[in-house]
Order: C-alpha cells, then structure tokens, then sequence
C-alpha cells in the first residue's frame, strides 16, 4: 500500500484543479455559489429599511369634536410608531380604508366623549389591523401605551384640583409598575431579530443545492468513474476535493456576513468571535454532510434536487425562529433535530445572545459535529453507485 | 382516440406539455410534494396558532403575601408558565443561557414594604426577544397581571387616601380604553402566515415546474421540431407559449381548488373569500406566473440548474409581499421588486380577500398589476420562444 494513500490530503490537493475547472466551466457555479449568497447578503441588510416599525399610517373618527378629543388626537399623532393619514367622518369609513390597506388602525373618539368622561364613564376603542399580525401588533402596543394617560388624566385632574399631590394620586391608581426588558434587541428592531438567522436559514438552502448539484452532476454526465479515478478510487479523497473548494467559498461568505451583520449593522454582539465563527463553519459542514447524505439515500440528480428544493424551506419553521418550537407538535418537534440549520440556530441565540461560550452551546455544536461522521459512514455506497451507474439517467 | 395531429397547434403543445409532466418522476415529485404534502405540513405544523405556557423563572426576594400572589396569578396565565424559582438572578440567568426559560420576573426584598409605604413598586420584569411571539406573550400577561393587582390593592390602600372626597374620584374610571384586532379574532398565527404561504406555493412550485420542463426541452432539443414547422415564426411562438400556459393553468386550477379551496376549509384558516373574487384573482395570478417562467426560461438549459436558483427565494418572498414587513417601510427599490414579481402583489390580495373579507373593488390595485404583469410577461415570453426557435433553426 503506498504510503501517500494513508495522507490523503496532499494528493487531493491536486484532485482540488479538476474541481475547479468544473466549477469555473459552467456559469451556474459561479452565480449559485458566489452572486447568489451577496445578493442575499445585501436583501437582507436592506429589506428592513431602519428596522423600526415607525411612521405607520393610521386613521383617527372624531365625532366628538371637543378640545378633548383634539387633545387625545395631537398625542396620538405625537407617537413616532403612527403617522394619521385621514380623519374620517366615521366607522364604517375608516373600516373600509383598513379593508383596502390605506391604513393598519385607527382610533374611534365616540360623540358625547368629552362630557361622559366628566360623568358616567366613557369609552374610547381603537382598531388593529390583525391578518397582518406583525405590524398589527405594533400598532396595538403603540395604542396601549399611547392611551393610558388618557385613561388616568381626568382622575389626576380632579384629584389635584380637590387638594391632592399629583404623585400620590398616580400612585394610588397604579401601586405597582412592572418595568419591562426586552433583553438582547432593546429597540425591538426587526433587522436585528431576523437579518442574522433568515441570512442562514436561505444560505442553507444555497449550500444544499450547489453541494447536491457538484456531486450530482458528476452521476448525470457520466464522468463519476472519471472522478472516482482521479482520485485513485478513493471516495474519501474524491469527496473531499470536490466540497473543499465550496466549503472554502462558503465559509468566506460566512465571515463577510458576519462581518457585515455585527460591524456595519451593529447587531449586538456579545459573544466571542472565533466561538461564532466556529459555529459557522461547523454549520457549513454539517449542511454540506447532509446533501451528500441525502444524495447516497436518493442517488437521482433531478428527484434529490427537486426534493431538497423544498425540504430547504422547510428549515425556516423548524429552526424555531418565527413561531417557536416548543409550541409545536412533538413529531416537528423532533423532525427538527435532523435539520442542521435547528442546532445552528440554537447555537447561535446562545453565542451572540446570551453570550455563551462554549460549554453553554456544546450540544448543539456536538450535533453539528455528528452530520459529517454520518455522511462519511455513507460514503461507501456513494462509490457504488458511482461505479454502478445505475442512476445516471434516472429521470 | 383523438388524433393529436388534428388539433390546433396550441392544444397540441398543451397535450404535450401535459404528458411530460405526468411522464417524469421528478416533476410528479415537485407537484405533489410541493403542492400537496407542503400544503397540508404547514398547516399541521402552524396548527397550534398561539403560544401559550412560555417557562419564565422568578426570583421572589420579597417573600410576601404580595409577592406569592403575584406569582401565582401570573402562573395562571395562559401564556405563562412558572418554570423554575431561583434563588437568586444568577441561577435564573443560567437557566436562560440553556434556554431553559425565556424570561425573568425579579420581585426586590422592599416590593411590598414600598407599595404600603405610599411609594412606587417597581419591578423588573426581562423577556427574552429571540423569538418575537414569546416576547409579546410575556409582556401581555405581565401588563394583564400587574392591572388586575393594581386593581386589588387599589381599594386596601383606600384607607390611606389623604383627602375623604378623593375616594369617589379615585374609585371610578371615566375613560375605558377598548382594543379590537380586526380580521383575525383567535390572534393566531398560523391564520396569519398560512394564506401568504399557500399563495407562494403556488409560485415557487410552478417555477420549479417550468424550470424542469422547459431546461430539458433546450438540454434535448424538443423545439427543433417546431422550428421547421411551415407559418410565421411569431405565430408559432405565440401557440407555444399558449399552450404551455394553457397546460400550466388547467394543472394549477386544480390544485388550487385543493389548496385555496379545500385546506382554508379544513384546518378553519380564514376563507372569506368568495369564489368569484378567487377566481378573478387567480386567473392572471396563474397566467402571469406562467409567463414569467417562460420568459425566465430563456436562461434554463438544463433541468436541474434553475432549481437552485429558484429554490432559495420563497422566504424571501414573503418579505418582499408586504405581509410581514409593511410595504411601506421597505426601501424603495424592494418596492419595485414587489410589482415585478406575481407572488408579491397576489399573495398580498388573496390575505384581503381572504381574511379581511374584500370585495373585488377592495382588490383592484393589486389585480391590476397581475393583469399589467400577464400581458408584459406575455410579451416578453412570445419574444423569447421566437428567439428560441430561431435559434434551434440554425442548429
């Protein structure tokens, strides 16, 4: 046995040319690999504009038209969340601009507001537009807050003018006050929540397809034999000087998002930076493992593709990010064990943050870790089905 | 049998069309995994709606009867669930860097002693963002349960109001603040995210669908025989591309009765929509869908390639619709993009038709740029099968 076959790395250096002719042979390496991911790269750093859910239009109905309710509408108008597009002349007006999405609420100043808030009691109500539930929430929230010193003022008003200190009557009403954190995003801000992950969660997607695509269109060319033979029919070898040149690539782009998200968009940060870019590559390795994986279980280049097309997608649910997991049934629950994107995710709330080291994310690391060794026990039948040819011409 | 040969050409190529679909595994793969199988999983795995039981730790310094109480009815939240007493904000933090819990309620020693003592109790209350739902889940049973005590203890500090009128005053509410969601009463989200992701079904799968069709018809030369057809060149480019969107549309109108017509019904996600609204908007959602993917198919030489680049835009969809992220705020250029590609406007139409109850007038903005869309991508799509055949021409 040659010596040079137990140190394979130094001859799969050389196999690293013929991949790269491939790649630089055929455009769609170039765009799916390259122009693709800073395309994504740049749509999620703009997509958000300011991240701020600011200057949103809303509606206000005022049939009371009292130096009230004008007061109430110059405090709404105050809040940075709203801009008030119309006043409309009543409900059923305003309803219907909501319908055509002019506007995702407006306020309802009854009649008679101002002289029942000085005797029995008066209502005011607000609308929200909820099939849109993101910004509806905001819109609501802004309401809340906006409202409660509508609520307070005109017990505070009297209060005062019968002899009492304002303080202590703000106090008596609301005894207790619970001052909330929104812990690592302060500013609530829609770039910061979901640039970082939906940048992976769609890097994955890439990462799949041009992996499957590399090794796939060996079988359906028909140059697999030609590619096990280059590397002396050595899977190992074969394998890992087709992917390195991609893994290379992809671990670029990886750094460069990370560079961008954390420096020029000033996500918060808080864990290390050699932690993070550790889980990057892990993350790219584990997701290249699981197209060769699923390459060796479905070995037909047009159906694997088409399958994992879809499964892609699939990762943006399971990795826990927009409706959390454990609200989930258990069956997706664990469905989402098996996609490398979920621990990559895991890990990555941890890193930046909560700012764990390594020891608060080492079982999502270790995962990650367990996605190459899986794809490696399969590479045998790889090489069978490259010498086999059985499903070249599948279709 | 009918005789192809005596149809009229557009009918023909619509046969053909309909044939190869059925004819190729991974097409059939495409179509019923994207359609069918996508369309039910997202609705099983959204089917839960709403977040409910979040774990929160606390950390009860007080140890009072306020602070049990407080405790408890926050416990008896639906949203919240109290997963873990900590001694102290260390063990609490630890429990949260393992993602044990997604918030912290920290209850001061003085909580109690201050509130009798006529000064504000204020506590803090630390909500985890990495997923927004949690965070608005902890902030609304929090808000919720601070009223309620607010409201109980109101009338034990009665006593101590400093002046005896006060107390008619201060027991009052003059002004109620009321807030309705609109369109979307169980506040879930799945009724949210379900109706944009069935429409980007329908467009991810039907680019994919002709991505695979039309690159093996260039890799196999399947238009040659068109090209030496007698007649115009523009008039058999035009029967081409009639025929193939004729054969896209007849697939498609089935399966969107099964997808906008059967699943809305069976996992109660909003249907309002009429049939005739959904009709009118399908027709040139479908149609300008199929244009576009002609004309896209200018760049598709083989069946596989496209596939990448298609795949990894469907989250990125839903951002570009205006259904997440307000359309208002998203930079203008993305904006442009919107009215460029048929998924952004439909799915943005069928969520007013279909949850927010709107008429086809309600609709028209939208209507009209998926029609403007059919006719341009029709166009454009004629031009590039005439190019096409010229081309095969010379081969």
């Amino acid at each position: 046995m040659p010596i040079s076959s137990l140190f394979p790395f130094p001859s799969s250096l050389k196999k690293m040319f013929r991949e790269l002719h491939r790649m630089t042979s055929r455009r769609i390496y170039l765009v799916a690999a390259v122009v693709l991911p800073l395309f994504l790269l740049l749509f999620m750093c703009t997509i958000f504009g300011s991240g701020q859910m600011r200057h949103l239009p809303i509606g206000v109905v005022d049939a009371d038209n009292t130096s009230t309710s004008r007061s109430i509408i110059r405090n709404i108008a105050a809040v940075p969340t709203f801009t008030i597009v119309h006043h409309y002349a009543d409900d059923a007006e305003a309803r219907a601009a909501v319908q055509r999405k002019e506007i995702y609420g407006y306020l309802s100043i009854p009649h008679h507001f101002e002289a029942d808030m000085l005797g029995a009691g008066a209502t005011i109500s607000y609308y929200y537009h909820y099939a849109l539930l993101a910004v509806g929430g905001e819109v609501m929230s802004a309401f809340e807050q906006a409202l409660i010193p509508v609520q307070l003022a005109p017990i505070v008003v009297e209060a005062v003018s019968l002899g009492d200190r304002e303080q202590g009557i703000e106090h008596f009403l609301l005894p207790m006050t619970a001052d909330d954190h929104a812990l690592y995003n302060p500013s609530l801000d829609y770039s910061v929540y979901l640039s970082l992950p939906i940048y992976y969660i769609m890097f994955q997607i890439l990462i799949l397809l041009v992996t499957l695509y590399a090794v796939g269109s060996e079988a359906k060319a028909g140059t697999g034999g030609e590619w096990l033979s280059a590397a002396r029919g050595n899977i190992f070898v074969a394998i890992v000087s087709k992917l390195l040149p991609y893994t290379l690539i992809f671990i670029a782009e990886a750094l460069l998002a990370n560079y961008v998200f954390f420096h020029w968009l000033r996500i918060p940060f808080t864990g290390g930076v050699a932690l993070f870019t550790l889980c990057s590559v892990l993350f790219i390795l584990a997701t290249q493992s699981v197209a060769v994986i699923l390459y060796t279980l479905l070995p037909a280049l047009s159906v694997v593709i088409s399958v994992v097309s879809m499964v892609g997608s699939l990762g943006a649910t399971l990795s826990g990010l927009t409706f959390p997991l454990s609200a989930m049934s258990p069956v997706v629950r664990y469905a989402a064990l098996l996609f490398p994107v979920r621990h990559f995710t895991e890990a990555m709330q941890c890193v930046v943050y909560f700012g764990g080291g390594l020891m608060a994310c080492r079982s999502s690391l270790l995962v990650l870790c367990l996605f190459p060794l899986v794809a490696m026990a399969l590479l045998p039948r790889l090489r069978m089905i490259m010498v086999s040819r059985r499903y070249d011409t599948f279709e | 049998m009918i005789r192809l040969s005596r149809l009229p050409l557009c009918l023909r190529v619509a046969c053909r069309e309909l044939r190869t679909v059925a004819t190729s595994y991974a097409v059939v793969l495409v179509l019923l995994g994207g359609v069918f199988v996508y369309g039910l999983l997202y609705n099983y795995m959204y089917a839960p709606n709403v977040v409910r039981e979040v774990p929160i730790a606390v950390v009860d310094h007080s140890h009072t009867a306020l602070s049990r109480q407080y405790v408890r009815w926050l416990d008896a939240t639906p949203q919240v669930t109290v997963a873990l007493r900590a001694s102290d904000m260390l063990e609490a933090k630890q429990q949260m860097l393992s993602a044990q819990v997604a918030g912290i309620l920290y209850l001061p020693s003085d909580f109690e002693q201050r509130l009798l003592r006529d000064e504000p109790a204020v506590y803090p209350f630390y909500a985890s963002t990495d997923a927004f739902l949690y965070y608005e889940a902890l902030e609304t049973a929090n808000l919720q349960v601070m009223e309620a005590i607010d409201d109980e203890y109101r009338t034990q500090l009665m006593p101590y109001l400093t002046l005896p009128e006060l107390t008619a005053v201060a027991t009052r509410t003059p002004v109620t603040v009321v807030g309705t969601a609109l369109y979307n009463p169980l506040e879930g989200y799945g009724i949210y995210l379900i109706p944009s992701v069935l429409m980007i079904i329908i467009f991810q799968t039907m680019m994919l669908l002709i991505a695979m069709l039309t690159g093996s018809e260039c890799q196999r030369y399947l238009l040659r025989p068109y090209a030496r057809l007698q007649g115009r060149r523009g008039g058999i480019a035009i029967s081409l591309v009639c025929g193939k969107a004729l054969a896209y549309s007849v697939l498609y109108g089935l399966f969107s009765l099964f997808l906008v017509g059967g699943l809305p019904l069976i996992f109660d996600i909003p249907h309002a929509a009429s049939l005739s609204t959904l009709v009118v908007l399908l027709i040139p959602y479908i149609l300008a869908t199929a244009f576009l993917g002609l004309t896209l198919s200018r760049w598709f030489t083989d069946p596989e390639a496209p596939v990448l680049l298609i795949a990894f835009f469907s989250i990125g969809l839903i951002f570009l619709s205006g259904v997440s992220y307000p359309l208002e705020l998203i930079p203008w250029y993305w904006r442009v993009v919107h009215y460029l590609i048929p998924a952004a406007p439909a799915v943005l139409a069928f969520v007013k038709a279909s949850s927010m109850h709107a008429t086809m007038a309600d609709l028209a903005p939208e209507l009209l740029t998926l029609s403007l869309q059919a006719v341009a991508y029709f166009l454009s799509a004629v031009w590039v099968y005439r190019k096409k055949l010229a081309m095969r021409l010379g081969v």
